[in-house]
């Protein structure tokens, strides 16, 4: 009850007209740089990162949060209307929702139903979000130096090792972002390190230019091989808002799996390291075990209801953790947690106590944010295609201009562009030899937290390992980091074992 | 032989040992690793790290033997040569005139657009650069040489 009674303070907060106009600016904005093919949430967050400047924090907190999740809307556009997802957690959109808009004709009605159990999901995400992210911070207060650091360690383990096909390559990035993290100050006695003489490097790598280098420079340089592609016909036929409805009979059919993934999607998102794809890749996979009036995969509506919604309350349900522990359940999540320190929210177990406001109105601003954006996207559906016929060929130097001022902006010096650049370039070649960089901003944002809880649990300890394992919540953890350590091996070992016993036969 | 194996794929790896080796050197021998009074020096997390890269880099090195080699296209790296040349004549023109003059040779001359479109997108970038960050955040873009000696 008390949770309502804070959430309601935190609607009167949202509720100014300059936070309305600007949840409604950034759901826009999030929606437009989500459906743009091969940008996804996390780039569009990103890029959209230094608009918030110009606010004050309560309200540039708010805009982020609609940011964000707009950004989860607009991915499924370009994954049903071109079969190129938005981002990563579209990619189980596109298995229906692209036959269900070419094969049958139909992608105003796959756009709606996408849009629908988005929202759904999203729902059902942010209410559970409101009474489960207190009691997740009151748990959070019993976290220790030694239990923040075994849960950090699992969350940054977890990313490395689930996100891409190598964990050894997750590993290797989540190493580097902590490294290149560490340069600048020494977060517990604030002497200089690893600044290498420069100057610039005494106040370390500015996060919004690393950022913005490493998913958005890279994606541009990524998009000069799709440059060429040409855009699908079926976004050139028009479609009007009432051509796109679906009937009562297909809300019908998508509610009960979008009520499900939502319930499903939320409790993966709380999960640190899983995310929004881990809970689309799982309400997908739930459907199958339910009846579905088409086969999935044909452009059946449950499909894309199953992880659209999941995908959505997954998003929502990773704030829990993300706001009450201060871990980010993916690369978006982490881009986010970066962009709430820049403006002095610091998340953890004390955020709700010590910034009710902050909270509260963040968590407003994502039920507001969840029926504006639902609202225009239904009502910008037709011009939302047209954005997808954007040449890539224009977006290329559009994007790179963005990228400049976006990394200037943040540092007002070439510094930040300069960043920008050369984190770009590693982005590039990283995710072109298969290594995901989410692992690494995660570890970037993460690794100050995780240096000053390890020393300071060493310091208490004397130096002694045993600290980490006497409480029973760390030690839960660390058998849990085991677990996760141990999995891929594990899997692995028994792969060549299958291997070699079919090669004998 | 050995040298069609070298490739962005066996460098990344070797770059990651070595980085991993700088950090962890760099951390014990010049800012310490543990001291009995204090405990932890600043060095301690930073060694501690780059050991475990340097580890598990020698491991991505060995796995990139069996991997596919990934070419990149060169242009690819045009976007990179353009936002070199942005930095260069941002000194000289400032910002503004750098990136449309990038604007409109990458839109124009190297993509050959339509005029129609090259107005369309400057205009669009026009509003986002100059209306958004210029005008509404104030970021105060540099004005390079020519503009500081005119005025």
């Amino acid at each position: 009850m008390q949770n309502l009674e804070l959430l309601f303070t935190g609607f009167v907060t949202v509720f100014s007209v300059q936070n309305v106009l600007v949840t409604m600016l950034g759901a826009v904005l999030g929606l437009l740089i989500g459906a743009m093919p091969g940008i996804g949430s996390l780039a569009g967050v990103a890029l959209l990162l230094p608009l918030t400047y110009k606010f004050n924090p309560t309200t540039a907190i708010i805009m982020l949060g609609a940011l964000y999740y707009s950004n989860m809307y607009g991915g499924s556009f370009s994954a049903i209307l071109l079969n190129i997802p938005g981002d990563s957690p579209a990619v189980m959109t596109a298995i229906d929702g692209y036959p269900m808009a070419t094969k049958r004709k139909r992608p105003g009605q796959a756009l709606y139903t996408s849009n629908i159990s988005s929202f759904t999901g999203g729902l059902i995400g942010i209410c559970i979000l409101t009474f489960m992210g207190p009691a997740l911070a009151e748990l959070g207060l019993k976290f220790g130096p030694a239990e923040m650091t075994s849960l950090l360690l699992v969350a940054m383990t977890s990313i490395g090792w689930l996100v891409g096909s190598n964990p050894t390559k997750g590993v290797v990035l989540t190493a580097v972002g902590i490294l290149i993290a560490s340069m600048g100050m020494d977060t517990l006695t604030g002497s200089p390190r690893f600044d290498f003489g420069s100057m610039y490097l005494l106040g370390g790598v500015p996060f919004i230019p690393f950022v913005i280098g490493t998913v958005g420079f890279a994606q541009v340089m990524k998009l000069v091989d799709e440059k060429d592609k040409k855009s699908n016909n079926i976004i050139n036929e028009k479609l009007t808002i009432k051509g796109s409805m679906i009937s009562l009979h297909e809300l019908k059919r998508l509610l009960p799996p979008a009520i499900r993934s939502g319930f499903l999607g939320t409790f993966v998102g709380v999960l640190p390291g899983a995310g929004a794809t881990t809970g689309a890749f799982l309400g997908y996979a739930t459907q199958k075990a339910f009846k579905s009036e088409e086969p999935l995969g044909t452009g059946a509506i449950e499909g894309i209801a199953a992880c659209e919604s999941a995908n959505n309350a997954a998003a929502a349900g990773s704030f829990a953790p993300l706001l009450a522990l201060g871990i980010p359940g993916s690369g978006t999540g982490a881009v986010l947690l970066g962009g709430l320190m820049m403006w002095g929210l610091n998340p953890g177990p004390l955020l709700f106590t010590n910034q009710p406001e902050f909270c509260w109105s963040l968590i407003a601003s994502l039920f507001l944010a969840n029926i504006i954006t639902l609202f225009i996207a239904l009502g910008i559906i037709p011009f939302l295609v047209r954005i997808l016929t954007v040449p890539i060929k224009l977006m290329i130097p559009a994007i790179t201009m963005v990228c400049i001022v976006g990394s200037y902006s943040s540092t007002n010096s070439l510094y930040g562009v300069v960043v920008m650049l050369i984190s770009g370039v590693f982005g590039f070649l990283f995710e072109k030899n298969g290594y995901s960089t989410a692992p690494m901003l995660l570890s970037f944002v993460l690794a100050p937290l995780l240096e000053s809880n390890m020393r300071k649990a060493f310091i208490i300890s004397h130096g002694s390992l045993d600290f980490f394992v006497k409480s029973p919540i760390s030690l839960v953890l660390v058998i849990l980091l085991i677990l996760i350590i141990s999995t891929p091996i594990i899997r692995g070992s028994l792969k060549i074992v299958k291997n070699k016993k079919q090669n004998k036969k | 032989m050995f040298k069609e194996k070298i490739g962005t794929k066996t460098i990344l790896p070797l770059g990651t040992t070595i980085l991993g080796i700088i950090f962890s050197v760099i951390g014990f021998f010049k800012y310490g690793f543990w001291d009995e009074n204090i405990g932890t020096l600043p060095g301690f997390f930073p060694t501690i790290i780059g050991l475990l890269l340097t580890g598990i880099s020698i491991l991505a090195l060995f796995q990139s033997i069996n991997d596919e080699k990934n070419s990149s296209r060169k242009e690819n790296w045009y976007p990179v040569l353009a936002v070199i040349l942005i930095i260069i004549g941002n000194f000289i023109f400032g910002m503004y005139i750098s990136l449309f003059a990038f604007l409109i040779y990458w839109v124009r001359f190297y993509e050959k657009c339509s005029w129609k479109e090259t107005i369309v997108i400057f205009t669009i970038m026009f509003v986002i650069v100059v209306g958004a960050f210029g005008a509404w955040l104030n970021i105060n873009f540099p004005k390079g040489l020519i503009y500081n000696l005119l005025f």
